[in-house]
């Protein structure tokens, strides 16, 4: 079932600006579905941890939205699983977007006096 | 004596769905340890507290917000 997705990436702050894209691209195309939008990356940065992982103070922080089948994570989760260069990741169902229900009927008015 | 209704912020705020990735708003839900604050306290309504749980851990796992605030070494 295609549903939108949101991942975030914490990257070793001590990769250079390259190799991170380098390793985007390759994420990127384990998702990436033919005639999809291709992910919407943006670049956090450099930020400090709130406490270290695997020794590291400093993280670069990379969000990405995408589209894609639910079938396709167990791989891509895996590649990134197997690189080094990633410290920490979370893949999550991305709800912001969601329509809002338009509320029926009357509007509430229960407001204490 | 009955104290007035305390009013959830992140409704009062317009916030539908709770965002992991704003610490800044979630660390008004913590205590100075990082621990989450109960909606006794902080007033938020039941479904924003459900989010605000689920958000806070994300925001954990990632290293947004401590696990463990002030702790030694």
């Amino acid at each position: 079932m295609v549903r939108p997705y949101e991942v975030v990436y914490i990257f070793d702050s001590a990769l250079e600006e390259p190799a991170i894209n380098e390793r985007l691209a390759r994420f990127n195309s384990l998702i990436q579905q033919p005639g999809a939008e291709p992910p919407q990356v943006n670049h956090w940065g450099k930020r400090t941890l709130a406490y270290p992982i695997r020794k590291h103070e400093t993280g670069y922080y990379v969000v990405a939205k995408f589209e894609t089948d639910g079938s396709l994570l167990p791989e891509f989760e895996r590649a990134i699983k197997l690189d080094e260069g990633v410290l920490r990741f979370l893949v999550v169902v991305h709800e912001g977007a969601q329509p809002v229900p338009v509320s029926t009927g009357r509007p509430e008015e229960e407001d204490e006096e | 004596m009955r104290r007035g209704q305390k009013t959830c912020a992140i409704c009062e705020s317009g916030v539908r769905i709770v965002d992991y990735k704003d610490e800044r708003t979630l660390q008004r839900f913590l205590t100075e340890r990082g621990k989450m604050l109960p909606s006794r306290l902080s007033g938020t309504c039941a479904r924003h507290q459900r989010q605000l749980s689920t958000a806070i851990k994300r925001a954990r796992q990632l290293a947004l917000l401590p696990y463990i605030k002030g702790q030694a070494g």
